[in-house]
């Protein structure tokens, strides 16, 4: 076999075959446990991560809605492209257990308003205009649910009673939208207000949430001031924020998801940093001798350094291919399995690229302790060591 | 290359080591010269200094005070990427304990040097196999070191020192770890680098019959040559 550095390099790396198995073990377990949690992040945030919407809430928060008669006074100020209005239903299908996420909107303005986020037809949503009744399901639900179009379901909701003081809600299927990304959250169903706020018992005209599409360029910051200004003196404050830091405050209303995923990632990165920084460090102690023949022989300690510096990224490498192929297989499981708790449940792109980022800075980081020695290793020194 | 002469001069060389707070001196005011194309063997106790000698004449140990010159190159004014070069060119060694890699084969063990150089692929192969050749080990090109005999072993070694066409060989105690036959065959080695191919040889020994293939040898005791003997058939 031709002898290079490559050879030299995978030469040191089985020389002890087990060690090198372990540690490439260890990595690949660290970056299935990132590749997992991340995807889990990403779930949970969805679409809403890179959008520029806004959301108006009521500032008091919990159920707390506000008026209906908002909406043309937010439509109106300068910076609004558009808006759309969402009244919870905080309903369930046949058993408690089994909660659905169920928004009454006005289609027309939240599909021009969502358009980056969900795919509505032009034909879902006139047969959706078509029928009072009519709702549209997210593709994630109806796969759940084993629902289809034209099918009718019963909904019963916690806090919303009909005008006769019925909870059950009968609906049409209209029509199946899908996400615009497979992180998209699609796990819910929509309403037409016009039918719920005709039929409710109490809270008519009453909604949850505004959301709100500015225009380009529109100071967001600005414009959600200028929203919370608004309202300062009214009987119902509004909270107006970006919909990344909404979702994130509602999530985090159960747990700091992001915080979560840090600190297990954390402490996994760290554990693994020592333990491979550790092991290089005695792999490359046990080679002195050697290194010192290197560099009698020529090589200078800059060389030596990218050989011990090569031997650490090619075994992260290794462990990132392994830690997230285990993750794309565990991903489709979990997805299927948590379904209704993380949506989008999906091994993304971004999270490969920040694993191989992280892969590189970690490989760095534990190779620079022994790749220094080795720099350093005075050569009669190490001809000594035996 | 062969135009310049590579003799090796020490001058005033103070040499001390660390010892707990203090410093013992090794030299301390040591002057030699070795002419260009010379065989000398250095014979001594532990401790008299030998492989410190060859540990500066290599430039993988520095004087305190005093001068290094090798072809009219001052190695204590050379900076050590200067100086690394410098060694990969000029200086061949070879260890007591042959110190080869040991999950490299024969060749590649020899063709580890060619590595520095800018010798092709192919070019590297064939000096390889000539090289492997001239240590008679033809037939061991693929063999691992752990399936070489010590004599063998030290072979390879004497191959990767000879490799990048070096003047000057450095050997520290080349018979050490050798049975006798094994240990004349070395010997008889390097007599032939040293005749037939010009190598300045510089060998640390304690064997005494290994100083007969030299054409001089010393004596070094606490630092200072005690004696000198020329070979009669140099």
């Amino acid at each position: 076999m031709r002898l290079s550095p490559s050879l030299l390099i995978r030469q040191n790396l089985t020389r002890k075959l087990l060690r090198s198995i372990l540690l490439i073990l260890c990595i690949g377990v660290a970056f299935f446990i990132f590749g997992v949690l991340s995807s889990f992040q990403q779930g949970f945030k969805g679409a809403s991560a890179q959008t520029s919407r806004l959301v108006v809430a009521s500032k008091v928060g919990g159920n707390e809605t506000l008026p209906l008669s908002y909406l043309p006074e937010i439509q109106a100020l300068n910076g609004v492209a558009d808006v759309t209005h969402i009244t919870r239903l905080r309903a369930y299908v046949e058993n408690e257990r089994n909660i659905v996420g169920a928004n009454a909107v006005d289609l027309e303005s939240y599909a021009r308003v969502y358009s980056d986020a969900y795919a509505f037809s032009t034909e879902m949503l006139r047969a959706a205009g078509a029928d009072r009744t009519a709702i549209l399901v997210g593709r994630t639900l109806a796969e759940r649910m084993g629902w289809s179009t034209g099918d009718t379901v019963t909904l019963t909701s916690f806090v919303h009673a009909r005008s006769g003081g019925d909870r059950n809600w009968r609906f049409t299927i209209a029509g199946i939208f899908d996400g615009a990304e497979m992180t998209t959250d699609t796990s819910f169903l929509l309403a037409r207000a016009d039918y719920f706020h005709t039929a409710v018992m109490r809270n008519k005209n009453r909604v949850d949430l505004f959301g709100i599409q500015p225009k380009p360029g529109a100071d967001t910051q600005a414009l959600a001031r200028e929203i919370d200004a608004l309202y300062a003196n009214s009987g119902a404050q509004t909270r107006t924020q970006s919909e990344t830091a909404f979702m994130s405050a509602f999530l985090e209303q159960f747990a700091n998801i992001a915080l979560l995923v840090r600190l297990i990632v954390g402490v996994a990165f760290a554990t693994i940093l020592m333990i491979v920084a550790n092991t290089m460090i005695f792999a490359i102690r046990e080679r002195t001798l050697e290194i010192g023949v290197l560099k009698v022989l020529g090589f200078s300690g800059g060389r030596i350094m990218c050989i011990v510096l090569a031997e650490t990224l090619v075994l992260f490498a290794l462990g990132l291919c392994l830690g997230l192929c285990l993750t794309a297989v565990a991903i489709p499981v979990l997805a299927d399995a948590l379904q209704s708790v993380v949506p989008g449940l999906y091994l993304t792109p971004r999270v490969i690229a920040t694993a191989l980022a992280l892969a590189v800075g970690f490989a760095l980081a534990c190779g620079a302790l022994p790749s220094i020695n080795a720099l350093r290793l005075p050569i009669a020194a190490a001809l000594k060591h035996r | 290359m062969t135009s310049v002469s590579y003799d090796i001069e020490l001058n005033g060389v103070y040499k001390s080591y660390p010892l707990g707070k203090s410093r013992i001196p090794i030299f301390e005011d040591l002057t030699m010269t070795i002419p260009d194309g010379d065989f000398l063997a250095i014979m001594g106790p532990s401790g008299s200094g030998k492989s410190t000698i060859l540990n500066l004449i290599g430039g993988i140990d520095t004087v305190v005070r005093g001068h290094v010159s090798i072809g009219g190159s001052m190695l204590d004014k050379m900076s050590t990427r200067a100086l690394t070069r410098w060694r990969s060119e000029v200086i061949g060694f070879v260890f007591q304990f042959y110190n080869l890699m040991p999950m490299l084969s024969a060749a590649q063990n020899v063709e580890l040097p060619l590595l520095l150089t800018d010798l092709s692929a192919a070019e590297r192969r064939e000096r390889v196999h000539t090289i492997l050749d001239i240590v008679g080990l033809a037939d061991r090109h693929d063999h691992l070191p752990s399936l070489l005999s010590g004599g063998q072993q030290q072979r390879v070694g004497i191959a990767r020192a000879i490799a990048s066409d070096p003047r000057i060989l450095l050997c520290d105690e080349p018979t050490g770890d050798l049975d006798r036959k094994s240990a004349d065959e070395i010997l008889e080695l390097l007599q032939l680098l040293n005749t037939k191919l010009g190598k300045t040889i510089i060998m640390v020994t304690h064997d005494e019959s290994s100083t007969r293939v030299a054409k001089r040898t010393v004596i070094l005791d606490k630092g200072r040559f005690v004696s000198e003997e020329i070979a009669q058939c140099a």
